[in-house]
């Protein structure tokens, strides 16, 4: 497979503590592909190696092009990242922290281009953000700032997005919205990798899975194989109860 | 008009004022035509170095608030404010005990002091780095740096005492603590000019990597910076700045503080509107002290130091129980 990201023997870890041992996954462009697993099961971790953000060996590929041979640069124009949470306590307007997405694109000195521009009213209208442009981004509702977050990933204008938990502390309304806009991704060609939490989430929102436990892959495939009562009970230790859960959908979606 | 332009105004107004009353206020009388071209002179030397200096230390203060995303860092938390101040008073007993009379005119003492606070700086710098290494994060830096400066505030007090066996030496030196751009000339604004210009110009270059920064360091990587190569220019930037505003006004205090903080809400808190503000703020700031110094009721002049901490403290103090107030700081 050379259209999306793919993973191999991928191993990383905090000083001589192995997080990570010889991981390897596909996450095809079109497709949503959720990684699951228990606490600590090196999850975010993964996606921080993928991201260069931590020291890691094996290969990491993008499209047939390896990441390790990238620039900071080039490797944030190609590969995006939404945090659980940020740090971000300055008073920037929601339109200046979409414009934080563009920094791959601009030299030291140059100011802000039409192609600028361009990207980032496309960031704020896809995320529905748009009229919240000129607000403080740290007074908004977690929901609002989670969707400008991800914003602030599309400016970048990569084609492959991943993001940690994006949901974890959201409604659920503003769970449904951040995976309606994650699907319209998918569909514009998009390769898109997320931490999930909920089990029954990543059923219903994604279409490929990979279930971490101890910072081994245990399984890998469509989320419908992957999240299966063996896999869940060794992973989780719990049991799956079919068709006990609730569903939601936003009004105006098919059921 | 939006609060940015009405800061600008302030700022200009202040910046005119401050060359006015700079050139115009002082012991000499400028009616007297024999003398009122020389007394210009030295005030014009006197404002251009005290501008020079508080530039330098405003655009540091924006460097490392950015650097370390807090509103409340100050250039003299690397400790490289210390060391240069060490430094220069090194030279300064260097110059008096062992120098003066050995070396060549081209090494003038009005050069030799600057280059004392440099070297100071600079070798701050060096120590700080080697501890902290390449992977440390910001708190280990920020530890080293305040440790640093109180190792240096150690020395430099054993120094001063020993320099009170002489009389004059020790005067000299506590003068040089203290801070002050009276008898400070075109040596110094040549060392100091080129350095501020050239580093405010790089300041500015690293704007919009200290701007992704606000963010976290993670963050600013995953988004493209080199978040270790950023560190490492910024901090030898502000290193090369506090040294050069030392060299040229001694311990000038809380301008770095305090100059950045006072412009963010008017001006914003991206670094390409922070920067040139802060520039001319700064550069107001202190030649408006170094005014006061010459006017205020003392026996000879107050030091510049005294001046700057004297107005810096009660407004970065209101400013802070304000914000406090407002929930803004924790």
């Amino acid at each position: 497979m050379n259209q999306g990201l793919s993973i191999q023997a991928l191993s990383a870890g905090y000083g001589k503590t192995p997080v990570l041992q010889g991981v390897g996954f596909e996450a095809p462009r079109g497709q949503i592909t959720a990684l699951l697993g228990p606490n600590g099961s090196g999850k975010s971790t993964l996606l921080k190696s993928i991201l260069g953000l931590m020291p890691s060996q094996g290969s990491l590929r993008l499209d047939g092009v390896s990441l390790r041979s990238l620039s900071p640069l080039q490797r944030a124009q190609s590969i995006a990242y939404v945090p659980q949470r940020t740090v971000l306590t300055a008073r920037l307007s929601v339109e200046e922290v979409v414009d934080l997405g563009r920094f791959a694109h601009r030299g030291p000195f140059s100011l802000r281009s039409q192609e600028d521009a361009h990207a980032v009213e496309d960031a704020l209208v896809r995320t529905g953000v748009d009229t919240l442009r000129e607000r403080i981004f740290t007074e908004l509702s977690g929901g609002e700032r989670q969707r400008v977050l991800l914003a602030r990933a599309l400016a970048t204008g990569a084609k492959a997005l991943l993001l940690d938990e994006p949901t974890s502390a959201l409604d659920v309304r503003q769970v449904l919205t951040i995976h309606r806009v994650l699907r319209e991704l998918a569909q514009d060609g998009c390769c898109i990798v997320v931490v999930l939490h909920g089990l029954a989430e990543a059923r219903k929102n994604s279409d490929r899975a990979v279930l971490l436990s101890q910072g081994v892959i245990v399984q890998e495939g469509l989320v419908g194989d992957v999240l299966q009562a063996d896999s869940i009970r060794s992973v989780y230790g719990v049991e799956l109860v079919e068709g006990g859960a609730l569903g939601f959908r936003l009004p105006g979606e098919g059921p | 008009m939006s609060r940015s332009a009405w800061a600008w105004m302030v700022l200009i107004v202040a910046f005119l004022a401050a060359i006015g009353m700079s050139l115009t206020v002082g012991d000499g009388d400028l009616s007297d035509p024999a003398l009122r071209e020389t007394f210009l002179k030295l005030r014009w030397w006197r404002l251009a170095n005290s501008m020079l200096a508080g530039a330098a230390l405003a655009v540091g203060g924006v460097l490392v608030q950015g650097l370390f995303r807090n509103p409340l860092a100050s250039p003299s938390i690397l400790g490289t404010t210390s060391g240069a101040s060490l430094g220069g008073m090194m030279m300064l007993l260097l110059w008096n005990t062992t120098l003066v009379g050995n070396v060549p005119a081209w090494m003038p003492y009005e050069l030799m002091l600057p280059l004392g606070c440099l070297l100071g700086a600079w070798l701050a710098l060096f120590i700080l780095m080697l501890v902290t290494g390449r992977k440390s994060g910001l708190v280990t830096v920020l530890l080293t740096g305040f440790i640093l400066s109180s190792f240096f505030v150690a020395i430099g007090g054993l120094l001063m005492s020993l320099a009170q066996e002489n009389w004059e030496l020790g005067r000299a030196v506590v003068a040089f603590t203290l801070g002050g751009v009276d008898s400070k000339g075109a040596t110094h604004v040549a060392l100091a000019l080129p350095m501020v210009v050239i580093s405010a110009i790089i300041a500015m270059g690293w704007g919009r990597h200290l701007d992704a920064m606000l963010a976290g360091e993670e963050e600013a990587a995953s988004l493209g910076v080199d978040v270790h190569q950023v560190r490492r220019w910024v901090i030898v930037w502000t290193a090369s700045l506090t040294g050069a505003a030392v060299a040229i006004g001694g311990n000038i205090a809380f301008v770095g503080l305090v100059v950045p903080h006072v412009l963010r809400p008017f001006v914003g808190v991206k670094h390409r509107r922070l920067l040139p503000a802060a520039l001319v703020g700064g550069a107001a700031f202190v030649a408006w002290a170094d005014v006061l110094t010459r006017v205020l009721p003392a026996k000879g002049q107050i030091p510049l130091g005294v001046v700057t901490g004297l107005i810096g403290a009660p407004v970065f103090l209101f400013l802070l129980a304000r914000a406090a107030r407002e929930g803004r700081v924790a």
